[in-house]
């Protein structure tokens, strides 16, 4: 696969993103902005109730509301639903109507339509609508789920729990035999939300003249959503297009289909009448998708060494109260169950894993996808082992990390070349002197300073083989692009990634100008529109970059073949030794005896009669590039260094370093904004974002008053290190990156926690509260 | 999020607005620096059929008169950072503005929408009732004064009636060899407090004279510590050491617990804050003397 570059000239450069002028003037579109003639504004009625029968849905009142309205339900989109399932024989089916039928399984969840000419009617409309429900038991914690004797969230159910089941390699019982220390924790992480700074909204429309469905949504995958809708609603896929226009922001909450997608556009064709639907932030907190809500229990079986001989874990995650399309229920569970082993050296491993049905917001992907959890686990677990057997927690670290690639852990997964050592010791480095003020802060009962790092290794841009083993709906993994030249020199580069953040209309235009030795200026690179960019699934995973940009690279190497072809006839040249750069083709040490670029593409598109005989004219190529098999490994160290307070529970962070090694860097700015854009929302999982329901299943925090986001005021500097070690997994020796800055912050945070109060932490979110009950039991522990 | 409909009216004398609020009673609010209004019609918690604006009566000075600053009920909240009747004569008053919101906030709220909204912690209703303010407020039928501590019923509740607004608020000018301060604690900066305490002293020859003592936090609204302020008086500001004294207080506390934060942490924190916010204001009365 590797096929390496002549002369990187862009790639690796510090180019400032083009597509922020447009994002920063305000002149970019989203979902919002798009205003279609006799449109129709679409507002939803939302349970009220975490768990009921929807007994009647009472319209009556809309009849005298002065305006002209539509009402929806679930009577009348027959069986159209959201269906995620594994082909597990284990999996309990759960399906998600479009519209609630008969009975709501969370609050939030859509029981009706309301359609009315602006979206200030549609919400008065909505208000009119009466609910009438008759409450069945609720299921809000991980042990009613697991209790036979609370009825199913489904007919048919035999307990609330998705599916159940195991992963392991090895031979645990030998581990444990083996062990002289045996250390077993439980630790959980908090349900949040995802919270991009635009909600979901989708707006459609069909044309009759071309028989045309367009779909607008703000999503990171157009092309699943075209197949999704195509086939729920039996569309022929050629005459669906789907456009993610400026999507601000998704961190994975838009990397699922949802039922209002499927929705809009069936309304659209029912009533006759565009339809747009734009979520507000109290839909968006209580009915889009969640994240993390994981509890997991270890037991790591270690030598009287200090050498890790196996793990036994046990994961539980509450999913919510449906299946997401395309990870399903088991994504979370299993992601968590497949990366526990994390960067340590060890072969016997078991894991169960399940997913646990409640009357929540269904559980979906957002940036790290179950690793923050994992991590968090496995990294406080680190901590604790250390500190029983009375090691360094670096040292400790380093004894067990993999040195030897490609590395094959327990579960069979190899891992391509890292630095796992290496970024350890960089941050024992950085950190020597917090570490030393530290320990001299231990005299002082009341402002403690903590130092706490965690190290881990991120699967990303796994192919196909990694989704087969799995039988998860998404199927594949693999990115498509085309590169295509204009008579001008200039070039099109149409990519099926959908950009909402990433830069790429950037790093594939510098990708794209190396290759053919023209400007990244004059590189125009379209995304997120079905009709212009070819079949792939879309921005998540961590794969941009990789798999994107090495697709980009393939494909504008073959258009970059021929142009070097054509200058060798034209300036009576061997071909191979022509080198493009700086918008000109040259024999190789002779710059002199030139062409332009340009002139080469006018040739191929116009000029015709100019090329070599039998060239077929034109300039275009299509590359689809799928992961490697068990993925690239990119791996990174996270440290935070602390001070609480612990009279009052207020923490600062004083300082959060990070030594990453994402493989090749394809643009510095890029990966640095990346990387701290992650460790921002990492803060927010390890000390604020929490969304917590009652007893009854009602929500508490569906408002940023009580849903609390980390802000500006309360992120340190976020110190940045890097190591490359190209991987030889992928045409440019990328990784990936986009969210690996979201898995350590919270371990790391923790562990300084643990270290500042001298107390094993098992829980996040360390809030004030939190952390001021942590601090009592500390002193409670000392005084035993 | 968008509001039920309602209409909207400019006042421009306190006359009119009076009116169109008798006219309107329950179904017409005022409308302010709008920052807890809007985000709350929006949400459709307040569903006014009517707003009366009042921005533009003047009601936006502060003066200095018969011992008293009278600060008009549309001041807005960053004034008060740069105005010396303010910052000479009330320090925790000054601590406590810099913790309101955010710059926004601070250029559009006004101290009357605060003390109508009445969230139970915010920072002015608790500065107005540390400083012995008296709320004025007009309708009309005529003009009500109002002692700040007697203003307040309960969460987002007061004693103003339909057709009833504010229009300033008035704080008695402390002697000479006066201090104070403010503390709170917000989980992020510019947060309503999760608990604030604010102090103020008098003092000769280095002992305290008077204290007066508020904070929130603790239940439903602000609330001023009596018994505490009595214990205060002859505390020496070089050893404001007061500890026994604010035990005893936070003991008789009954606070919310919740999701956000458990009784427990409430009460130590009130005490935490409280034990702070008297070392400061001490510290500050023995730099100025
Ligand atoms: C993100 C955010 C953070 C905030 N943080 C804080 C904080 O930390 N601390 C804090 O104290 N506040 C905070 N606030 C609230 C802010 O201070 C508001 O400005 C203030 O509470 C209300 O003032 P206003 O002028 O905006 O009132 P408006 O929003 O206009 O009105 C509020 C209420 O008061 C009534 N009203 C307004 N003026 C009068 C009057 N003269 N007489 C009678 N009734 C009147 C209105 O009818 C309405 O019921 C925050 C607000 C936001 C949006």
């Amino acid at each position: 696969m590797t096929q390496q570059m002549d002369r990187p000239k862009h790639i690796g450069a510090r180019i400032q993103r083009f597509e922020d002028t447009r994002l920063l003037a305000g002149t970019a579109r989203y979902i919002d902005d798009i205003r279609l003639p006799n449109m129709l504004h679409l507002r939803f009625v939302r349970a009220q109730m975490a768990h009921a029968k929807v007994l009647e849905i009472d319209t009556e009142a809309l009849e005298d509301i002065g305006f002209p309205t539509q009402v929806f339900t679930g009577a009348d989109i027959g069986d159209l639903s959201i269906k995620a399932h594994q082909d597990y024989p284990e999996m309990q089916y759960s399906e998600q109507p479009l519209l609630a039928r008969e009975r709501v399984r969370f609050v939030g969840e859509a029981v009706a339509a309301v359609l009315a000419d602006d979206a200030y009617q549609a919400e008065d409309a909505a208000e009119m609508v009466f609910v009438d429900y008759e409450p069945l038991q609720v299921v809000t914690t991980m042990d009613q789920a697991r209790d036979p004797e609370v009825p199913g969230l489904f007919d048919g159910w035999r307990t609330n729990i998705f599916v159940e089941r195991q992963m392991k390699g090895g031979d645990i019982a030998q581990a444990k035999a083996e062990a002289a220390h045996v250390i077993k924790r439980t630790y959980t992480t908090q349900r949040q939300a995802g919270v991009p700074m635009e909600g979901r909204g989708v707006a459609a429309e069909y044309d009759p003249a071309s028989r045309m469905l367009t779909v607008w949504s703000s999503t990171q995958i157009p092309h699943l959503v075209r197949t999704y809708i195509a086939e729920e609603l039996g569309l022929p896929e050629s005459r669906l297009r789907v456009v993610a226009p400026d999507v601000g922001g998704g961190f994975g909450v838009k990397g699922q289909v949802f039922p209002e997608e499927v929705l809009v556009p069936w309304l659209a064709m029912k009533t006759g009448r565009p339809v747009k639907w734009v979520e507000d932030r109290r839909e968006h907190l209580t009915s889009s998708i969640h994240a993390r809500d994981h509890s997991h229990t270890l037991e790591a079986y270690v030598s009287e060494d200090g050498r890790l001989l196996g793990l036994k874990a046990d994961i539980s995650v509450d999913v919510g109260a449906y299946s997401t399309f395309p990870f399903t229920a088991a994504g979370d569970p299993g992601m968590a169950a497949k990366v526990m082993p994390g960067p340590y050296d060890f072969q016997h491993y078991e894991a169960t894993f399940r997913a646990l049905a409640t009357n929540k917001c269904p559980i979906g992907t957002y940036r790290g996808v179950g690793r923050p959890s994992a991590v968090f686990a496995q990294e406080r677990l680190m901590d604790d082992i250390a500190n029983e057997l009375g090691l360094d927690p670096i040292e400790f670290r380093l004894k067990n990390v993999v040195r030897d690639f490609p590395y094959t852990n327990a579960l069979g997964f190899t891992y391509d070349p890292g630095s796992y050592a290496e970024t350890l010791e960089k941050m024992r480095d950085l950190l020597a002197e917090d570490r030393a003020a530290a320990e001299a802060s231990s005299n002082d009962p009341d402002k403690r300073i903590g130092v706490g790092l965690a190290c881990f290794v991120e699967q990303t841009a796994h192919g196909t083989p990694d989704f087969t083993r799995r039988r998860v709906p998404i199927e594949t993994g693999y990115i498509a692009a085309r590169v295509e030249m204009t008579p001008d020199g200039q070039a099109l580069v149409d990519i099926g990634l959908q950009n909402h953040g990433q830069g790429h209309e950037t790093v594939m235009a510098q990708v794209a100008a190396d290759a053919l030795g023209i400007d990244p200026k004059d590189v125009h690179v379209r995304h997120g529109d079905t009709l212009t960019t070819p079949y792939s699934v879309g921005t998540w995973g961590s794969r941009g970059g990789a798999l994107g940009g090495g697709a980009v690279h393939v494909a504008a190497g073959r258009i970059a073949d021929k142009l070097k072809a054509i200058a060798g006839h034209l300036l009576q040249s061997d071909p191979q030794k022509i080198v493009l750069q700086n918008g000109i083709a040259h024999p190789e040490g002779q710059p002199d005896r030139h062409v332009a670029v340009a002139k080469l593409a006018r040739t191929a598109l116009r000029n015709v009669d100019q090329l070599p005989a039998g060239m077929e004219p034109g300039l275009e190529a299509q590359y689809s590039l799928d992961g490697p098999n068990d993925g690239t490994y990119s791996n990174a160290v996270h440290a935070a260094v602390v001070e609480i307070d612990t009279k009052t529970g207020k923490m600062q962070l004083k300082r959060f370093v990070v030594v990453e090694d994402c493989g090749t860097i394809l643009n510095p700015l890029i990966v640095d904004g990346q990387v701290r854009g992650g460790v921002v929302q990492g803060i927010g999982s390890a000390m604020l974002e929490h969304f917590i329901y009652d007893e009854d299943g009602q929500p508490l925090t569906v408002t940023f008053a009580d849903y609390l986001m980390p802000l500006a005021t309360e992120i340190p500097e976020i110190e940045l290190h890097h190591i490359e070690t190209p991987t030889p997994l992928t045409p440019l020796g990328a990784k990936g990156l986009g969210e690996g800055g979201a898995i350590g912050p919270a371990a790391a945070i923790a562990n300084a926690v643990a270290d500042a109060l001298g107390i094993e932490v098992t829980k996040t979110p360390l809030n004030a509260n939190a952390l001021w009950h942590l601090a009592r039991q500390a002193e409670k522990n000392r005084a035993e | 999020m968008r509001p039920s409909e309602f209409e909207y009216h400019k006042a421009d004398s306190l006359e009119q607005a009076l009116a169109l609020l008798q006219e309107f009673g329950d179904e017409g609010r005022p409308i302010a620096g709008g920052q807890s209004l809007v985000p709350m019609m929006n949400l459709r918690l307040a569903r006014p059929a009517h707003l009366v604006d009042i921005n533009g009566l003047g009601l936006d000075t502060i003066e200095k008169k018969d011992g008293v600053i009278r600060i008009g009920a549309l001041v807005r909240h960053e004034r008060y950072l740069a105005e010396p009747l303010i910052i000479d004569n009330f320090p925790a008053f000054i601590d406590g503005v810099r913790a309101i919101g955010h710059p926004t906030i601070r250029r559009n709220g006004t101290i009357g929408g605060s003390l109508a909204h009445a969230d139970p912690t915010a920072e002015l209703p608790l500065l107005c009732m540390l400083h012995d303010g008296e709320i004025i407020a007009a309708s009309a039928g005529g003009e009500r004064r109002l002692p700040a501590t007697r203003f307040f019923e309960g969460a987002y509740m007061t004693v103003l009636e339909a057709g009833e607004m504010i229009v300033a608020v008035e704080l008695p000018v402390p002697p000479a060899s006066s201090s104070g301060a403010f503390v709170e604690m917000a989980e992020r900066r510019g947060d309503f407090a999760i608990a604030a305490c604010g102090v103020t002293l008098e003092h000769a020859r280095g002992r305290v004279t008077r204290a007066a003592v508020a904070c929130s936090g603790a239940g439903q609204t602000a609330m001023r510590a009596p018994q505490l302020e009595e214990a205060l008086e002859g505390l020496e500001l070089a050893h404001p050491d007061a500890a026994a004294a604010i035990a005893a207080f936070t003991e008789t506390l009954n606070p919310p617990d919740d999701h956000s934060a458990s009784a427990d942490y409430r009460r130590a924190l009130v005490g935490q804050l409280t034990e702070q916010a008297l070392a400061t204001a001490c510290s500050r009365a023995m730099e100025a003397s």
